[in-house]
Protein backbone atom coordinates (compact mmCIF):
# COMPACT_ATOMS: atom_id res chain seq x y z
CA UNK A 1 0.00 0.00 0.00
CA UNK A 2 1.31 3.10 -1.50
CA UNK A 3 1.32 6.06 1.43
CA UNK A 4 0.88 8.60 -1.29
CA UNK A 5 -1.11 7.80 -4.11
CA UNK A 6 0.76 9.99 -6.81
CA UNK A 7 4.44 10.25 -7.43
CA UNK A 8 4.43 14.01 -7.15
CA UNK A 9 3.22 14.39 -3.49
CA UNK A 10 5.51 14.34 -0.62
CA UNK A 11 5.67 11.23 1.24
CA UNK A 12 2.79 10.94 3.39
CA UNK A 13 0.14 13.71 1.64
CA UNK A 14 -2.67 12.51 0.66
CA UNK A 15 -4.38 14.31 -2.29
CA UNK A 16 -6.78 15.59 0.12
CA UNK A 17 -4.29 17.97 1.99
CA UNK A 18 -1.62 18.31 -0.93
CA UNK A 19 -2.58 21.93 -0.86
CA UNK A 20 -3.03 22.37 3.29
CA UNK A 21 0.71 20.61 3.61
CA UNK A 22 2.02 22.99 0.72
CA UNK A 23 1.20 26.37 2.70
CA UNK A 24 1.99 24.55 5.66
CA UNK A 25 5.67 23.94 4.89
CA UNK A 26 5.82 27.90 3.32
CA UNK A 27 4.83 28.72 7.00
CA UNK A 28 6.99 26.42 8.66
CA UNK A 29 10.11 28.04 6.10
CA UNK A 30 9.22 31.54 7.37
CA UNK A 31 8.87 30.71 11.21
CA UNK A 32 12.36 28.35 11.28
CA UNK A 33 14.12 31.20 9.31
CA UNK A 34 13.16 33.66 11.76
CA UNK A 35 13.67 31.51 14.93
CA UNK A 36 17.50 30.55 13.65
CA UNK A 37 17.71 34.47 13.44
CA UNK A 38 16.44 35.36 16.27
CA UNK A 39 18.32 32.33 18.29
CA UNK A 40 21.33 33.83 16.86
CA UNK A 41 21.40 37.57 16.61
CA UNK A 42 19.25 37.98 19.63
CA UNK A 43 21.67 38.30 22.44
CA UNK A 44 24.37 40.24 20.24
CA UNK A 45 21.79 42.66 19.70
CA UNK A 46 20.07 42.76 23.75
CA UNK A 47 23.89 43.53 24.71
CA UNK A 48 24.32 46.30 21.89
CA UNK A 49 21.70 47.75 22.60
CA UNK A 50 22.41 48.41 25.81
CA UNK A 51 26.03 49.62 25.68
CA UNK A 52 27.95 46.70 25.56
CA UNK A 53 31.42 46.46 24.54
CA UNK A 54 31.78 49.79 25.52
CA UNK A 55 30.08 49.24 28.95
CA UNK A 56 31.50 45.61 30.31
CA UNK A 57 28.42 43.51 31.28
CA UNK A 58 29.00 43.84 35.38
CA UNK A 59 28.59 47.96 34.12
CA UNK A 60 25.48 46.99 32.23
CA UNK A 61 23.96 45.13 34.56
CA UNK A 62 24.19 47.91 37.16
CA UNK A 63 22.89 50.81 35.15
CA UNK A 64 20.63 48.55 34.07
CA UNK A 65 19.44 47.97 38.12
CA UNK A 66 19.57 51.60 38.75
CA UNK A 67 17.15 52.46 36.53
CA UNK A 68 14.92 49.67 37.61
CA UNK A 69 15.42 50.35 41.02
CA UNK A 70 15.55 54.49 40.33
CA UNK A 71 18.56 54.24 43.00
CA UNK A 72 22.20 55.73 41.78
CA UNK A 73 23.92 53.54 44.50
CA UNK A 74 23.26 50.14 43.82
CA UNK A 75 25.72 47.78 41.70
CA UNK A 76 25.12 44.73 40.43
CA UNK A 77 27.37 41.89 42.50
CA UNK A 78 29.78 39.78 40.07
CA UNK A 79 30.11 37.14 41.24
CA UNK A 80 27.26 36.82 43.19
CA UNK A 81 27.57 34.90 46.63
CA UNK A 82 26.23 31.28 45.59
CA UNK A 83 23.71 31.36 49.20
CA UNK A 84 23.21 34.97 49.43
CA UNK A 85 19.41 36.77 49.27
CA UNK A 86 18.25 36.97 46.39
CA UNK A 87 19.40 40.09 44.63
CA UNK A 88 16.21 42.65 44.78
CA UNK A 89 15.68 41.80 48.37
CA UNK A 90 18.65 44.20 49.14
CA UNK A 91 17.48 47.22 46.49
CA UNK A 92 13.74 47.34 46.62
CA UNK A 93 12.72 49.90 48.73
CA UNK A 94 13.78 52.11 46.12
CA UNK A 95 12.27 50.61 43.19
CA UNK A 96 8.90 53.14 41.92
CA UNK A 97 5.59 51.19 40.91
CA UNK A 98 2.10 52.21 41.49
CA UNK A 99 0.70 49.56 43.34
CA UNK A 100 -2.45 47.70 43.33
CA UNK A 101 -3.99 44.82 41.68
CA UNK A 102 -2.64 45.49 38.99
CA UNK A 103 0.92 47.09 39.63
CA UNK A 104 2.79 49.95 37.36
CA UNK A 105 6.00 50.66 37.09
CA UNK A 106 7.16 53.96 36.67
CA UNK A 107 10.88 53.61 35.55
CA UNK A 108 12.38 55.26 32.67
CA UNK A 109 12.61 54.16 29.19
CA UNK A 110 15.81 53.15 27.92
CA UNK A 111 16.89 54.29 24.28
CA UNK A 112 19.78 53.25 22.04
CA UNK A 113 22.49 52.89 24.05
CA UNK A 114 21.07 55.50 26.57
CA UNK A 115 23.09 53.64 29.03
CA UNK A 116 26.50 54.77 28.01
CA UNK A 117 25.38 58.34 28.37
CA UNK A 118 24.01 57.96 31.11
CA UNK A 119 26.90 55.80 32.42
CA UNK A 120 29.31 58.69 31.73
CA UNK A 121 27.30 61.67 32.46
CA UNK A 122 26.98 60.11 36.35
CA UNK A 123 31.22 59.60 36.00
CA UNK A 124 31.24 63.13 35.26
CA UNK A 125 29.11 64.04 38.18
CA UNK A 126 31.11 62.34 40.59
CA UNK A 127 34.52 63.61 38.97
CA UNK A 128 33.05 67.25 39.27
CA UNK A 129 31.53 66.74 42.79
CA UNK A 130 34.76 65.38 44.00
CA UNK A 131 36.74 67.98 42.73
CA UNK B 1 -7.54 4.12 -4.37
CA UNK B 2 -9.83 6.78 -4.42
CA UNK B 3 -7.28 9.52 -5.26
CA UNK B 4 -10.31 11.18 -7.17
CA UNK B 5 -12.81 11.82 -4.53
CA UNK B 6 -11.92 13.37 -0.95
CA UNK B 7 -13.96 11.01 1.43
CA UNK B 8 -15.97 12.45 3.52
CA UNK B 9 -13.75 11.90 7.07
CA UNK B 10 -11.15 13.66 5.35
CA UNK B 11 -13.41 16.75 3.88
CA UNK B 12 -14.44 17.14 7.41
CA UNK B 13 -11.27 16.66 8.95
CA UNK B 14 -9.82 19.44 7.20
CA UNK B 15 -13.04 21.70 7.94
CA UNK B 16 -12.39 21.36 11.69
CA UNK B 17 -8.37 21.59 11.01
CA UNK B 18 -9.39 25.02 8.87
CA UNK B 19 -11.17 25.94 11.84
CA UNK B 20 -9.04 25.55 14.53
CA UNK B 21 -6.32 27.92 12.35
CA UNK B 22 -9.34 30.42 12.02
CA UNK B 23 -10.05 30.14 15.74
CA UNK B 24 -6.72 30.18 17.44
CA UNK B 25 -5.21 32.93 15.59
CA UNK B 26 -8.51 35.17 15.98
CA UNK B 27 -7.82 34.74 19.00
CA UNK B 28 -4.05 36.09 19.26
CA UNK B 29 -5.06 38.73 16.92
CA UNK B 30 -7.96 40.00 19.22
CA UNK B 31 -5.09 39.86 22.14
CA UNK B 32 -2.55 41.78 19.96
CA UNK B 33 -5.59 44.30 19.18
CA UNK B 34 -6.65 44.50 22.75
CA UNK B 35 -3.14 45.20 23.90
CA UNK B 36 -2.30 47.79 21.38
CA UNK B 37 -5.67 49.94 22.72
CA UNK B 38 -4.38 49.11 26.21
CA UNK B 39 -1.13 51.04 24.38
CA UNK B 40 -3.03 53.79 23.13
CA UNK B 41 -4.96 54.21 26.33
CA UNK B 42 -2.59 54.25 28.75
CA UNK B 43 1.06 56.11 29.12
CA UNK B 44 3.45 53.32 28.34
CA UNK C 1 11.70 8.65 -6.96
CA UNK C 2 10.92 6.37 -4.40
CA UNK C 3 12.83 3.69 -3.03
CA UNK C 4 9.99 1.57 -3.30
CA UNK C 5 10.05 1.81 -7.25
CA UNK C 6 13.67 0.33 -6.88
CA UNK C 7 13.10 -2.97 -5.24
CA UNK C 8 15.06 -6.00 -6.76
CA UNK C 9 15.89 -9.41 -5.88
CA UNK C 10 17.35 -11.04 -2.79
CA UNK C 11 20.98 -10.24 -1.56
CA UNK C 12 22.92 -6.83 -0.68
CA UNK C 13 20.75 -4.78 -4.17
CA UNK C 14 21.16 -1.51 -5.20
CA UNK C 15 18.36 -0.61 -2.97
CA UNK C 16 20.37 -1.68 0.08
CA UNK C 17 22.99 0.35 -1.14
CA UNK C 18 20.83 3.12 -1.89
CA UNK C 19 18.95 2.62 1.54
CA UNK C 20 22.08 2.94 3.16
CA UNK C 21 23.61 5.58 1.43
CA UNK C 22 20.88 7.42 2.26
CA UNK C 23 20.28 6.61 6.22
CA UNK C 24 24.15 7.87 6.19
CA UNK C 25 23.48 11.19 4.70
CA UNK C 26 20.48 11.81 6.66
CA UNK C 27 22.20 11.43 9.65
CA UNK C 28 25.62 13.46 8.58
CA UNK C 29 23.01 16.20 8.23
CA UNK C 30 20.66 15.54 10.86
CA UNK C 31 24.18 15.67 13.26
CA UNK C 32 25.00 18.90 12.06
CA UNK C 33 21.38 20.51 12.13
CA UNK C 34 20.65 18.90 15.77
CA UNK C 35 24.07 20.14 17.28
CA UNK C 36 23.03 23.86 15.47
CA UNK C 37 19.50 23.91 16.45
CA UNK C 38 21.00 22.93 20.27
CA UNK C 39 22.85 26.24 20.56
CA UNK C 40 21.07 28.35 18.49
CA UNK C 41 18.29 27.25 21.42
CA UNK C 42 20.65 28.58 24.21
CA UNK C 43 20.36 32.22 22.53
CA UNK C 44 23.80 33.06 24.12
CA UNK C 45 25.55 30.62 22.05
CA UNK C 46 23.40 31.41 19.59
CA UNK C 47 26.61 32.46 16.53
CA UNK C 48 27.93 29.39 17.47
CA UNK C 49 24.68 27.21 16.12
CA UNK C 50 24.18 29.39 13.04
CA UNK C 51 27.19 27.78 10.60
CA UNK C 52 26.42 24.39 12.16
CA UNK C 53 22.84 24.33 11.30
CA UNK C 54 23.35 25.58 7.91
CA UNK C 55 25.91 22.81 7.28
CA UNK C 56 23.71 20.34 7.85
CA UNK C 57 20.56 22.09 5.96
CA UNK C 58 23.10 21.77 2.97
CA UNK C 59 23.59 17.76 3.75
CA UNK C 60 20.36 17.66 3.47
CA UNK C 61 19.87 19.43 0.34
CA UNK C 62 22.74 17.90 -1.63
CA UNK C 63 21.23 14.26 -0.47
CA UNK C 64 18.38 15.15 -2.25
CA UNK C 65 19.54 16.23 -5.21
CA UNK C 66 21.73 13.01 -5.54
CA UNK C 67 18.58 11.54 -5.35
CA UNK C 68 18.73 9.79 -1.57
CA UNK C 69 15.80 9.15 -0.16
CA UNK C 70 15.62 11.92 3.05
CA UNK C 71 13.16 12.34 5.30
CA UNK C 72 10.03 14.28 3.89
CA UNK C 73 11.17 18.11 4.14
CA UNK C 74 7.98 19.36 5.55
CA UNK C 75 8.84 16.82 8.54
CA UNK C 76 12.05 17.93 8.72
CA UNK C 77 11.10 21.34 9.02
CA UNK C 78 8.71 20.58 11.90
CA UNK C 79 11.16 18.64 13.94
CA UNK C 80 13.61 21.17 13.66
CA UNK C 81 11.37 24.33 14.42
CA UNK C 82 9.96 22.07 17.27
CA UNK C 83 13.53 21.51 18.23
CA UNK C 84 14.48 25.33 17.93
CA UNK C 85 11.61 26.47 19.63
CA UNK C 86 11.64 24.36 22.66
CA UNK C 87 15.37 24.88 23.12
CA UNK C 88 14.65 28.36 23.42
CA UNK C 89 12.08 28.70 25.53
CA UNK C 90 13.56 25.77 27.90
CA UNK C 91 16.96 27.15 27.90
CA UNK C 92 15.72 30.91 28.44
CA UNK C 93 13.57 30.14 31.17
CA UNK C 94 16.69 27.49 32.82
CA UNK C 95 18.47 30.67 33.06
CA UNK C 96 15.44 32.36 34.52
CA UNK C 97 15.13 29.32 37.12
CA UNK C 98 18.13 28.37 37.65
CA UNK C 99 20.95 30.40 36.79
CA UNK C 100 19.27 34.08 37.54
CA UNK C 101 22.17 34.97 39.26
CA UNK C 102 25.20 34.85 37.17
CA UNK C 103 26.28 37.98 35.31
CA UNK C 104 25.31 36.69 31.73
CA UNK C 105 21.89 35.28 32.77
CA UNK C 106 20.99 38.89 34.55
CA UNK C 107 22.33 40.89 31.52
CA UNK C 108 20.88 38.62 28.70
CA UNK C 109 17.21 38.85 30.41
CA UNK C 110 17.20 41.87 31.94
CA UNK C 111 18.20 43.32 28.70
CA UNK C 112 15.66 41.75 26.83
CA UNK C 113 12.91 42.28 29.23
CA UNK C 114 13.72 45.77 29.37
CA UNK C 115 13.45 45.71 25.72
CA UNK C 116 10.71 43.68 24.54
CA UNK C 117 8.73 42.46 28.26
CA UNK C 118 8.93 44.28 31.57
CA UNK C 119 8.13 40.90 33.41
CA UNK C 120 11.89 40.03 32.73
CA UNK C 121 13.01 43.48 34.49
CA UNK C 122 10.59 44.74 36.84
CA UNK C 123 11.76 43.99 39.99
CA UNK C 124 14.07 41.28 38.31
CA UNK C 125 15.54 38.76 40.94
CA UNK C 126 13.37 40.11 43.96
CA UNK C 127 11.56 36.92 44.60
CA UNK C 128 13.35 34.69 46.92
CA UNK C 129 13.01 31.37 44.03
CA UNK C 130 14.95 34.70 41.87
CA UNK C 131 14.13 35.21 38.11
CA UNK C 132 11.15 36.79 36.83
CA UNK C 133 8.69 38.59 38.86
CA UNK C 134 5.93 39.40 36.59
CA UNK C 135 2.54 38.11 38.18
CA UNK C 136 2.17 34.64 36.50
CA UNK C 137 5.40 34.45 35.00
CA UNK C 138 7.10 32.07 37.28
CA UNK C 139 4.17 29.59 37.65
CA UNK C 140 4.15 29.26 34.21
CA UNK C 141 8.07 28.76 34.13
CA UNK C 142 7.52 25.97 36.88
CA UNK C 143 4.80 24.45 34.48
CA UNK C 144 6.00 24.37 31.20
CA UNK C 145 9.30 23.93 31.42
CA UNK C 146 9.84 20.35 33.26
CA UNK C 147 6.52 19.27 31.46
CA UNK C 148 5.84 20.64 28.18
CA UNK C 149 9.07 21.81 26.48
CA UNK C 150 11.18 18.74 27.68
CA UNK C 151 8.60 16.49 26.45
CA UNK C 152 8.33 18.21 23.03
CA UNK C 153 12.26 18.28 22.75
CA UNK C 154 11.78 14.39 22.78
CA UNK C 155 9.08 14.39 20.82
CA UNK C 156 10.48 16.21 17.86
CA UNK C 157 13.33 13.80 18.16
CA UNK C 158 11.56 10.48 18.05
CA UNK C 159 9.60 12.25 15.10
CA UNK C 160 12.40 13.16 13.12
CA UNK C 161 13.70 9.60 13.45
CA UNK C 162 10.34 9.04 11.76
CA UNK C 163 8.81 7.27 14.75
CA UNK C 164 5.17 6.52 15.66
CA UNK C 165 5.81 7.75 19.49
CA UNK C 166 7.35 10.33 18.43
CA UNK C 167 4.83 11.77 15.53
CA UNK C 168 1.90 10.95 18.74
CA UNK C 169 3.80 12.45 21.25
CA UNK C 170 4.42 15.33 19.27
CA UNK C 171 0.52 15.51 18.70
CA UNK C 172 0.32 15.70 22.25
CA UNK C 173 2.68 18.26 23.23
CA UNK C 174 1.47 20.85 20.52
CA UNK C 175 -1.65 20.92 21.82
CA UNK C 176 -0.22 21.26 25.20
CA UNK C 177 1.23 24.48 23.38
CA UNK C 178 -2.34 25.07 22.39
CA UNK C 179 -2.99 25.96 26.07
CA UNK C 180 0.08 27.55 27.28
CA UNK C 181 -0.05 29.75 24.29
CA UNK C 182 -3.70 30.81 25.73
CA UNK C 183 -2.96 30.89 29.02
CA UNK C 184 0.66 32.82 28.62
CA UNK C 185 -1.41 35.67 25.99
CA UNK C 186 -4.41 36.18 28.58
CA UNK C 187 -2.02 36.70 31.48
CA UNK C 188 0.48 39.04 29.60
CA UNK C 189 -3.01 40.77 28.54
CA UNK C 190 -4.12 41.46 32.16
CA UNK C 191 -1.08 42.59 33.84
CA UNK C 192 0.42 44.22 30.27
CA UNK C 193 0.77 47.25 32.52
CA UNK C 194 3.78 45.33 34.31
CA UNK C 195 4.46 43.73 30.96
CA UNK C 196 4.59 46.74 28.71
CA UNK C 197 4.82 49.69 30.61
CA UNK C 198 8.53 52.34 29.36
CA UNK C 199 10.14 48.77 28.12
CA UNK C 200 11.48 49.81 24.52
CA UNK C 201 9.30 48.14 22.08
CA UNK C 202 6.20 47.60 23.92
CA UNK C 203 3.20 45.60 22.46
CA UNK C 204 4.37 45.40 18.78
CA UNK C 205 8.01 44.41 19.86
CA UNK C 206 6.93 41.45 21.92
CA UNK C 207 4.74 40.22 19.33
CA UNK C 208 6.57 40.81 16.10
CA UNK C 209 9.55 38.91 18.28
CA UNK C 210 7.42 36.04 19.46
CA UNK C 211 4.78 35.15 16.58
CA UNK C 212 7.15 33.45 15.31
CA UNK C 213 7.17 30.66 18.35
CA UNK C 214 3.85 29.59 16.58
CA UNK C 215 4.94 25.74 15.67
CA UNK C 216 2.46 24.09 17.18
CA UNK C 217 -0.79 25.74 15.13
CA UNK C 218 1.17 25.01 12.31
CA UNK C 219 2.38 21.49 13.32
CA UNK C 220 -1.28 20.30 14.23
CA UNK C 221 -2.97 20.57 10.85
CA UNK C 222 -0.06 18.56 9.56
CA UNK C 223 0.51 15.70 12.42
CA UNK C 224 -3.37 15.61 12.38
CA UNK C 225 -3.70 14.73 8.50
CA UNK C 226 -0.39 13.34 7.70
CA UNK C 227 -0.54 9.42 6.55
CA UNK C 228 0.83 7.64 9.82
CA UNK C 229 2.18 4.96 7.89
CA UNK C 230 5.25 6.40 7.06
CA UNK C 231 5.94 6.53 10.98
CA UNK C 232 7.43 3.45 11.55
CA UNK C 233 8.02 0.91 14.91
Amino acid sequence: MSPSSTPSLPLGTSPAFAGMHKWLKRGLIVCLTALVIEGAFTVPFCFIYYGWPTLSLQDVCSELMRVRYSDDNVVCQYPYPLFGPAEGELAKKTAQDRWGVLPRPLYKRIGFRELVTIHNERLARQAASKT
Amino acid sequence: MNNQTISEHDRRRKRALIAFQIVFYGYLLTMFLTQMYMYSQRDW
Amino acid sequence: MSAASMRLGGGHTALDDHDDKSRQAQRRADTWMISGALFLGTAILGFIGLPLYLRGLSIQSQAERQGLSVRPVIVTLIGYLVIIDAALNSFGWALDMIAHHTLVARVFLTTWGAMFDGGYFWHYNELWIGGATAPGEKSWEIALLPVVFCMRLAAAIGFLQMKRWGQQWLVVTCWFGVVAWTGYVANMTIFADVRYAHVAFPVWGWWLYDIFYITPFLAIPYLHSVNREIFSE
